[in-house]
């Protein structure tokens, strides 16, 4: 028996790369093992190279995507710039972050099979994996279902099975749950934990959601945005040393009030509340939504798709200075709330008015003069050869009335993407772009719809403060998300929808207070009204006092 | 993807019937051909094809973009085909073009190829709803399978670019955009090729990342084995662009000879024996009586149709120039064309999302040891 130490699954000695076309290198001196069975969870803002050091992992950098690579990537002992991601894919199971587009076939059973028919496995063998990986990541229910009937985290599941049944030594995603919804997050992360610590498999995951994988995570390795030096070692090393705005509202509570060591799970800072000798006094009170005459009713509102309603018989109003979050599951007609608000939808029954206008006399592109849209796809706005271009666009369509075009830019840090062509953009700043565009025209109702979708910690504090500045403006804001921190942080009301219909409607901490599903990290922590970290923090200095 | 497969027909069937479908709208101008044919594909249609699925409403879609097409060409043919024995009525010959007698001739021929138009668009609309692509792609010779999976793809993107049309369009509109000319559908068709591109790029890496055309011998089709194979390749691939022009200009004899010699081309060209692909298949499909029904009525409505070719022309071709006389009507002709409904007799269709009935009855299962 050899008492050597196995070798490392992943080696990488002073790799650096640049894409094509860009100035700066994405990566530069990276120095990175990944030993066997092990849990690497990559963090980072938007653009720190997260994707492109994991796309270093199959050889998609540099074979697909060209560039400049220097330096060694051995992955499992192979050369990555000799081996490509074909000769790969045996070796490194690779799933992307859009659950829409990395399926190939139409049915779960021939995804699974898609791979192994590829590299020519030998049917058998093929039967027999299949059969495993549905138990496995336990869809063997979804194995006849056509994958477009299936939901994103469904879907997830299937692509992670899809990579899995070549059998890989290692298990790569990059951020697998930015599209989808906390329960869809929840399934994928639960079966890679499962694959990691029955199987031994080997998982590189790049995650935004840390509050829900660091527990589960052997290292984490943080990327600061700018090619700075990489921060990396247990969670708890690695989160005491990030920068403490990326880091989730339970390490960022631990880390302003001093608890160490720092809790990773739920469970663990419940066990620091009961130790700490401090605690904090009754919680704030409700932001109180201002008063005013609705700008935004929805009277008795049908809509539905053929035969089927999406929307029944619902009522809802919102005011000027409201930021109203739109919740619910998916499929609970949040999106065709906003989309019916912008005269997307015309309701079989009953009236929407907005900005004292019935939506049934008005067409969709005069109503955007005082309404603002931003889909779930911001990509589909933009159409101009740059980003000020854009901007100009909205303002000449407001007649000139609307904000100040450099302003607007700098306030979404995007002043040096001015002169950029939008296609350009990285999916975070197309996001913004999308925002700016919308934003600049100074819309009395803004409609933003799963604004936070694979936006890191800073970026979506930064959208809070905008949408909160945006509120104290007079404006009147309707946000469908999935994102309760965000809502807690920001938003004046909460609407719940189920099946179409309004659940319960209320102030965030009549609405998220206590919730099985919808309840904040600090709220789990602490129960009661508790929120958010500042909740608390104030409570605890003014406990002291 | 596309290809939801949501009957238990075989891909095999579902394409004779579509060639079967599409031959009459093809070879000629008989309205009573086409309005059977456009009836038949229309029941097919409402049977097999799911009405609520995001799928189904992007085939809608384009359906209605042809019904447009084909109004617009009535239109324009009316305009400017100034011939006819049946005017009725007249633009001042001072204006270009458009000017001279309105007659009816125009206006029926206009409708006759607006239907024929539409009709194949049906078909196509309805093998995209209904036909399982995959399946189809894994019946191909193992050296035809990139291109196979390639086509597959690119067919899926029909539908999934008509629902990135309709979502840009929205999204403008929700911007205060209003497209009023040609040059206002710059900024639609940016975001649409531009996303279509994203689309293929992220596709292409999923692709290459598990594992997609990467057999032993890592090598195109075409450019496997001798130089003469590569030859006889492009030469059938050319013969078969050749015979679809050959039957666009009404000269079926031709044109089927033509497509079976490039058939036999690209046949040898791709049976390379000596250095096989490895790809392996995981379902076997097994063919069933069903099939042969679908593909039984679907020769017999092409063999009626080239034997009535043949034999009495007129029942399938029509010409309403120069003088506007009544089609001639063939009866068994027609009696033959209502075959074309045999897949809604035949085939039971699945709810859309409902697991498929061929992972338990048309697949046949490679036994475990």
């Amino acid at each position: 028996m050899s008492l050597l130490a196995p070798p490392p699954q992943v080696r990488f000695e002073a790799v650096s790369y640049r894409y094509p076309q860009q100035a700066e290198p994405t990566l530069q001196g990276v120095d990175w093992r990944v030993e066997e069975g092990e849990f690497v969870v990559v963090a980072g803002p938007s653009g720190s190279g997260k994707s492109t050091l994991l796309r270093c992992l199959n050889g998609l950098v540099p074979h697909f995507s060209g560039g400049r690579f220097g330096g060694t990537a051995l992955v499992a002992g192979r050369d990555t710039r000799r081996n490509g991601p074909r000769s790969l894919s045996r070796l490194v199971g690779f799933v992307f972050q859009d659950p829409e587009a990395q399926l190939v076939t139409s049915r779960v059973e021939d995804e699974l099979a898609f791979g192994m028919e590829q590299l020519g496995v030998a049917p058998l063998t093929m039967r027999k994996r299949v059969e495993e990986v549905l138990d496995l990541l336990g869809i063997a229910a979804l194995r006849g279902r056509d994958v477009a009937t299936l939901s994103g985290g469904e879907r997830q599941r299937v692509a992670v099975a899809a990579a899995l049944s070549l059998q890989p030594s290692i298990l790569a995603l990059d951020e697998p749950t930015s599209q989808l919804d906390p329960w869809g997050a929840e399934d994928v992360l639960s079966a890679l934990t499962r694959l990691n610590e029955d199987l031994g498999l080997t998982v590189v995951l790049a995650e935004h959601r840390l509050e829900r994988v660091v527990a589960h995570a052997d290292r984490l390795r943080f990327l600061p945005a700018g090619n700075g030096a990489a921060v990396e070692g247990r969670p708890r090393e690695t989160l005491a040393a990030m920068d403490v705005a990326l880091t989730p509202p339970l390490i960022r509570l631990a880390r302003r009030i001093g608890w160490q060591p720092l809790p990773l799970t739920i469970k663990e800072g419940r066990a620091c509340v009961r130790l700490d000798p401090r605690h904090p006094a009754s919680p704030p009170t409700d932001r109180l939504s201002p008063v005013g005459r609705p700008v935004v009713v929805v009277q008795d509102v049908t809509v539905g798709y053929g035969s089927r309603a999406v929307l029944e018989h619902l009522n809802l109003d919102a005011g000027p200075g409201e930021l109203v979050a739109l919740m619910g599951r998916n499929g609970s007609g949040k999106t065709t709330v906003l989309r019916s608000v912008m005269g997307l939808h015309r309701p079989k029954t009953g009236v929407i008015t907005a900005c004292g206008r019935d939506l049934s006399r008005v067409d969709t592109a005069e109503l955007a003069r005082d309404v603002g849209y931003v889909p779930q796809q911001p990509g589909t706005l933009l159409f101009a050869e740059t980003l000020r271009e854009e901007l100009a666009f909205t303002l000449k369509h407001h007649g000139g009335r609307g904000k100040d075009l450099e302003t607007v830019l700098a306030l979404l840090g995007l002043a040096d993407a001015a002169e950029r062509h939008p296609r350009d953009l990285s999916g975070g700043e197309r996001e913004r772009a999308a925002l700016a565009a919308v934003l600049v025209g100074a819309p009395r109702v803004l409609l933003l719809d799963e604004p936070t979708r694979g936006m890191d910690a800073a970026r979506k504090a930064a959208l809070g403060t905008i949408l909160h500045d945006l509120c104290a403006e007079g404006a009147t804001v309707l946000m469908a998300t999935h994102d309760v921190e965000l809502v807690a942080a920001v938003a004046t009301r909460v609407v719940l929808l189920g099946d179409g219909r309004v659940v319960a409607d209320g102030s965030p901490r009549e609405v998220l207070s206590g919730s099985l599903t919808f309840a904040t990290q600090i709220n789990k922590l602490y129960g009661g009204q508790w929120l958010t970290v500042e909740d608390v923090v104030t409570g605890l200095e003014r406990g002291n006092d | 993807m596309s290809g939801h497969g949501r009957t238990d027909l075989d891909a095999r069937a579902w394409l004779l019937w579509g060639v079967a479908a599409s031959l009459p709208p093809l070879l000629g101008r008989n309205p009573f051909v086409l309005t059977a044919t456009l009836l038949a594909v229309l029941g097919v249609r409402a049977a097999m094809a799911p009405s609520d699925a995001e799928g189904a409403l992007a085939w809608n879609g384009i359906v209605r973009l042809a019904a447009v097409f084909a109004s617009v060409g009535t239109l324009f043919n009316v305009l400017t085909a100034h011939l006819g024995d049946r005017p009725f009525a007249s633009v001042p010959d001072s204006l270009p073009i458009i000017g001279g007698p309105l007659t009816l001739n125009a206006l029926v021929y206009g409708l006759l190829s607006g239907s024929a138009l539409l009709t194949l668009v049906l078909v196509g609309t309805t093998l995209g709803a209904a036909l399982d692509w995959p399946a189809l792609a894994r019946l191909l010779p193992a050296r035809l399978s990139t291109v196979a999976v390639a086509g597959a793809v690119a067919w899926a993107f029909i539908p999934q670019t008509v629902v990135a049309l309709r979502e840009i369009r929205e999204a403008q509109a929700a911007r205060g955009y209003r497209a009023r000319g040609g040059r206002d559908l710059v900024p639609l068709l940016v975001p649409l090729l531009a996303g279509g591109l994203e689309r293929a790029v992220t596709l292409a890496e999923a692709l290459e990342s598990r594992g997609f055309s990467s057999s032993s011998d890592q090598q195109d089709w075409t450019s496997a084995g001798p130089p003469w194979r590569a030859v006889l390749a492009a030469l059938g691939l050319a013969g078969t662009l050749l015979g679809a022009y050959l039957l666009a200009a009404e000269t079926p004899i031709a044109a089927l000879t033509t497509i079976g010699f490039s058939a036999v081309a690209l046949a040898v060209a791709g049976a390379d024996k000596r250095n096989p692909r490895r790809r392996t298949r995981y379902r076997h499909t097994h063919w069933r009586q069903r099939d042969s029904v679908v593909a039984g009525t679907a020769i017999i409505v092409v063999a009626a149709v080239v034997i009535t070719l043949a034999a009495d022309p007129r029942a399938i071709r029509y010409d309403p120039y120069p003088s506007l006389i009544p089609p001639r009507v063939n009866l068994g002709l027609l009696a033959a064309l209502t075959l074309l409904l045999s897949p809604v007799l035949v085939a039971p269709v699945r709810p859309s999302g409902s697991p498929s009935a061929k992972t338990s009855r048309s697949v046949q299962r490679v036994p475990l040891p």
